[in-house]
């Protein structure tokens, strides 16, 4: 994927993702799309070989802004501890959520993990995208462990279950089931308590 | 007394009708600046993220944290403690949007002009002319935003909003001025025990909505002698588990003796998703040395809602082609550098299905029938009819659909 894109390719993606997160992919239609974006049909399939290839550079371009947008706050940040990191990873990715609603409401979808089975495109896509925010957190816990900032637990099954905590988050936001903006505080508590140093009562 | 809230439009002299009202009454000010402080000292926010609240579009702004919305509420909360520490004041800028309608003794005025005279008034101030359309534009815009924010109306200039209405263009500062301090002794906004009720309980609605806000909700918040009313505007499944949290943290503000919760009017809002909703790039290509033809061609397209991207010779035209990815190309043949027929050689090599419409004052029947071999779309003299030529680009951009 070239780093700078045609901006009419990229008003498609955008409007396309907000179709595909919101009706699903087989009641999205390329005439709705070019009705949207005022793009005519030929300049769609100029640019996309069919719907799916479409689907599957959402979730490329998707991906690697995320991957993106994490290296660079990895790299722009001093953490006092692992704890803390694990903390600013949980606040990033809800911050991410937020700003990228249609992109996290597409990787919710069911449907995009069925394309798994037959397209190793999408396999990868979604691979990499799993896989950068587990490292993340395992990263973190293994460097709270040396530190001293967390406890005696298994990093890369809990960093797993971190992903699945915020995640569930994002989800109960996504499909409209609690105003879960109002879970953070208490997000975060649940981090500590799970990640304590042993002994240690929580805060 | 009563107190004077003045919104208005960008180099409509509002300040100066402000400053009119301020000498003759002895009245404080409250301006946004004070607004803003003071929203920042009580939240612990920083100013100038709190003073963005007022402007249209929420890139910085998070979907999850709401930071827009906290800021807002933080604003309001400001206001409602100024206009109870303060009996003559003059409250002008965007918070006069803030208080509720229930308080009567607020003279809601709006202030504003045509165009042509705030562009006047900007000249005066040394700003261009294009420039001061530029920030009448965006300012609008800002407005409308924050009336649709804060009053649930879409336009922000409308007479139903305000009690007073002044058209600047027509009455001038000082008779702006005098209105103002006229409507100011109109009985019908003398303080009352009911209108300082209501003052009363606008600060208690800010502070129950700044503090549900700490715990990470945003609603809608009104109070009526110490009754507060939560407005859920958001579609939630678990409602009442919702409603049931925001009862529970709002009972514990001080001063609140009963909380009841509703559904606000956006609860059920559908997945309907406009044109508007997306930012799109230009349609057509217009490709002209002569920059003042090009210039008033591109506005008069856009007047017929025909988005256009200007080049002025051949190179920056291919490389607009791929950047900008135009549809329809309106093509000069005489330029400087890669002349037109080699221009629409290489796009129709790079993108066939682009439609090239050729336009030019010099054109030979020669090149008439080369540019027509290559694959142009139409081929029209100088001077055009905007009608026909915009009746050319629809049929091209039909063409280029197929």
């Amino acid at each position: 994927m070239p780093k700078k894109m045609p901006k009419k390719k990229e008003a498609i993606l955008k409007a396309a993702t907000v179709l595909f997160a919101n009706k699903g992919f087989t009641d999205t239609s390329m005439h709705e799309l070019s009705e949207l974006t005022g793009a005519a049909e030929g300049t769609i399939f100029y640019h996309f070989k069919n719907k799916e290839h479409l689907l599957l550079t959402i979730l490329q371009t998707t991906n690697e802004s995320i991957v993106e947008e994490f290296d660079r706050f990895i790299d722009g940040r001093e953490f006092k501890n692992g704890l803390h990191m694990v903390e600013e990873i949980v606040s990033f990715y809800l911050y991410l959520a937020g700003i990228m609603e249609f992109q996290f409401l597409l990787l919710q979808r069911h449907y995009l993990y069925k394309f798994v089975a037959e397209n190793q495109d999408f396999r990868s896509s979604l691979e990499e995208f799993y896989n950068c925010i587990s490292d993340m957190f395992e990263k973190a816990i293994v460097r709270g462990q040396q530190d001293g900032s967390i406890g005696n637990v298994h990093p890369r099954k809990t960093a797993l279950i971190l992903f699945t905590m915020v995640d569930g988050v994002v989800r109960f936001k996504n499909f409209n089931l609690y105003d879960a903006g109002a879970l953070f505080n208490d997000l975060i508590e649940s981090c500590r308590k799970m990640l304590k140093p042993d002994g240690e009562t929580a805060r | 007394m009563s107190i004077a809230c003045i919104f208005s439009g960008l180099y409509c002299e509002a300040d100066e009708i402000a400053s009119a009202v301020l000498d003759r009454t002895g009245a404080d000010i409250i301006s946004d600046k004070d607004v803003v402080a003071r929203a920042a000292a009580l939240s612990g926010m920083n100013e100038d993220r709190i003073g963005k609240a007022f402007f249209a579009g929420t890139s910085i702004f998070n979907r999850f944290s709401h930071e827009k919305e906290r800021a807002t509420s933080w604003l309001r909360l400001a206001a409602a403690e100024l206009l109870t520490e303060k009996e003559n004041a003059v409250m002008h800028g965007f918070s006069a949007q803030l208080p509720p309608e229930s308080i009567s003794h607020l003279l809601r005025t709006c202030v504003i002009a045509n165009v042509q005279y705030r562009l006047d008034v900007a000249e005066k101030l040394g700003i261009t002319q294009a420039e001061a359309k530029r920030h009448i534009t965006k300012g609008d815009e800002d407005r409308a935003s924050w009336t649709k924010e804060t009053r649930n109306e879409d336009d922000p200039w409308k007479a139903s909003l305000y009690d007073l209405v002044i058209p600047v263009d027509k009455t001038g500062v000082k008779d702006a001025a005098e209105q103002i301090l006229e409507q100011l002794a109109n009985p019908a906004v003398k303080p009352t025990a009911s209108s300082a009720k209501a003052v009363q309980d606008f600060l208690l609605a800010a502070r129950v909505e700044t503090s549900l806000a700490g715990s990470g909700h945003h609603v809608g918040v009104a109070a009526r002698d110490g009754k507060v009313t939560i407005i859920i505007n958001k579609n939630v499944l678990m409602l009442e588990r919702l409603e049931r949290e925001l009862k529970e943290l709002a009972s514990k503000v001080d001063g609140v003796k009963d909380v009841d919760t509703k559904v606000g009017p956006n609860f059920h809002q559908s997945d309907i998703y406009r044109k508007v909703d997306f930012e799109l790039p230009n349609k057509v290509l217009l490709v002209d040395d002569e920059r003042e033809f090009v210039q008033t061609l591109s506005e008069r397209l856009m007047l017929r809602d025909m988005g256009s991207a200007v080049a002025y010779d051949g190179e920056s035209a291919l490389d607009l082609v791929a950047d900008d990815d135009p549809e329809v190309i309106v093509l000069d043949l005489k330029m400087p550098g890669i002349d037109g027929i080699e221009v629409l050689r290489r796009v129709k090599a790079m993108r066939p299905e682009v439609q090239v419409i050729i336009l030019t004052g010099h054109g030979s029947e020669e090149d008439r029938d080369v540019c027509m071999k290559l694959g142009a779309f139409a081929y029209l003299h100088k001077p055009v009819d905007i009608e026909t030529l915009s009746e050319t680009i629809k049929k091209a951009h039909e063409a280029a659909a197929v």
